[in-house]
């Protein structure tokens, strides 16, 4: 009996602890939707693509220099920075609520609209993927896949998930400090909070939505790199990702940081709990209950403003 | 007087609608011009045309010199066009301090440092010292039309067109503001100021400028103005 109570403490413990640690991972996939979501009212339909572009950078990089996956990073990051700030200059812009309004279109034509363009690019992305690496699925190699920590005798938790969760932690912060601390994070919360009233005060919306979708896609590339490090991917990966990712962002709240956590934390203690109790399968389908509940009964999320 | 601002045959219609029928005034250096005119006049709409939110259909604007007619919202704003709302719109989820702050930086074009110092100096003119750290979205009406004014201030502007703020005050109220607005033109600032009410209008500005059915239906001293038979028709029946 004492037994018993015993395993049912450590299957709990260790479901708790290792959801956590997956719901950190998730938070990280998710911070770059939320964030696009939450600036520029644009739902980016090509962020799973872009986190699986993303991991192929860091394989393409891995293949010329024998280094470990995380230096990935250093040239990872900046290089999704740019793109996302390219292709929102160039493209997104022209297509916002904004432009629409400006165009004297509705604005439900600029809330349509980017859905449409970043369904293409999702395409886009798949195919030239698929083009320049072909279908065979990739890996990020490192060393640490199998290890993990004792934490007791019958409580483990995987070291790489657990460098993750740190990461999440860190980049959040850091999202959080860029968001409230600097002069560009409040320049991206005027203009999320009222772009016209953030131009007369003298701001180009344009550019500061460009910095905005620079650092979400920067994100995505921290994503991108923990998704190839964790598991093998292929071109066409990226709505597994984006389901992960919306599934953050509607638990936790559109546009809220800290909810990209919780809803992150939520999701993976979930899956994980259910997974231990009612087996593999379980697992998908109890995250879907749960995001379904939380539609039904909270559809602004748990932490929306 | 120099000429601070030139308006020139500005026009703009949605359609067959034309809400401002070419429009010319000048703005003097230093002056308060009010704007008045019965309801659907044109008055926020030539607000929107100036500031650059709405693109007008015809006619120029020069500031300082210089034909802005293309120029956007944002570019305007850093040449020193400060425009408010009559229903105040601050970023809510920011503080008062934030609010001016992005102002300064922006419009103003100031460094951090001078910015925070700047933006001390605003909040004491404007009375909200108090309200700093105060989520703008939470401030009640009273003092959000003072932060109203405050932000546009803050953006270090040499014209700000000031948008009704009289409306739904006391006569206490309005004197407050009525000296707000004074202090402000005697720190430098141009303003335009469109108001309903007509006993603001006489005693605050220096010249008026009566607007119907989006043409100029006068523009001079504002007793001449209110004297004047047009507008009196208008405004009166009689």
């Amino acid at each position: 009996m004492n037994e018993d109570l015993y395993w049912m403490f450590i299957d709990v413990a260790n479901g708790l602890l290792s959801g956590s640690m997956l719901g950190g991972y998730y938070a990280v996939i998710a911070i770059g939707l939320a964030l696009n979501f939450g600036v520029m009212r644009l739902v980016n339909l090509a962020h799973g693509d872009w986190l699986i572009l993303a991991a192929y950078l860091a394989v393409a990089f891995l293949s010329m220099a024998n280094v470990s996956p995380f230096w990935t990073l250093l040239l990872v990051v900046p290089v999704m920075y740019v793109i996302g700030y390219v292709i929102q200059r160039v493209m997104l812009n022209r297509v916002s609520v904004q432009a629409a309004e400006r165009r004297g279109m509705s604005a439900s034509f600029g809330l349509m609209s980017p859905l449409l363009v970043t369904f293409g690019m999702s395409i886009v992305i798949g195919q030239g993927l698929l083009a320049v690496f072909d279908s065979n699925a990739m890996a990020i190699r490192n060393e640490l896949s199998f290890d993990a920590i004792r934490l007791g005798e019958d409580l483990t938790v995987s070291t790489l998930r657990l460098i993750f969760f740190g990461i999440a932690l860190l980049m959040l912060a850091l999202v959080q400090f860029f968001l409230h601390g600097t002069h560009m994070g409040r320049a991206i919360r005027a203009a999320s909070d009222d772009p016209e009233i953030a131009a007369l005060m003298g701001m180009n919306a344009n550019k500061v939505y460009a910095v905005a979708s620079g650092i979400s896609l920067a994100t995505a590339g921290v994503a991108g790199v923990m998704i190839g490090m964790s598991r093998s991917f292929q071109p066409f990966d990226g709505p597994t990702f984006l389901l992960i990712a919306f599934g953050v962002v509607i638990l936790g709240g559109l546009g809220s940081m800290v909810g990209a956590l919780v809803g992150g934390l939520i999701l993976g203690i979930v899956q994980v709990l259910a997974g231990t109790y009612f087996g593999p399968s379980a697992q998908l389908v109890a995250g879907y209950i749960l995001i379904l509940f939380v539609l039904a009964v909270r559809p602004q999320g748990l932490f929306s403003r | 007087m120099t000429t601070l601002l030139a308006v020139r045959g500005l026009s703009k219609s949605f359609g067959a609608l034309h809400v401002t029928q070419d429009v010319s005034f000048d703005v003097l250096q230093g002056e308060i011009l009010g704007v008045i005119g019965p309801n659907g006049a044109g008055k926020t709409t030539l607000f929107g045309l100036l500031a650059g939110n709405i693109t007008p259909s015809a006619g120029t604007v020069a500031f300082a010199g210089e034909d802005i007619t293309a120029a956007p919202a944002h570019e305007r704003a850093r040449r020193g066009l400060a425009r408010t709302f009559q229903v105040p719109r601050p970023f809510g989820h920011m503080t008062v301090f934030e609010n001016l702050k992005v102002a300064a930086r922006f419009g103003g074009n100031l460094a951090e440092d001078e910015a925070n110092a700047w933006v001390e100096r605003v909040l004491a003119m404007t009375g909200m010292q108090g309200q700093s750290e105060q989520l703008a979205g939470r401030l009640p009406l009273l003092m959000r039309k003072r932060h109203e004014l405050a932000r546009a201030l803050a953006m270090k502007p040499r014209l700000m067109l000031v948008d009704e703020v009289a409306a739904g005050l006391t006569d206490q109220e309005v004197n407050q503001f009525i000296a707000l607005v004074q202090a402000i033109r005697k720190s430098g600032v141009t303003v335009i100021w469109v108001e309903h009410v007509m006993k603001t209008m006489l005693t605050a500005t220096d010249r008026l400028l009566a607007l119907h059915s989006g043409r100029v239906l006068a523009l001079g001293r504002p007793q001449e103005v209110f004297n004047h038979p047009d507008v009196r028709r208008v405004y009166l029946g009689a």
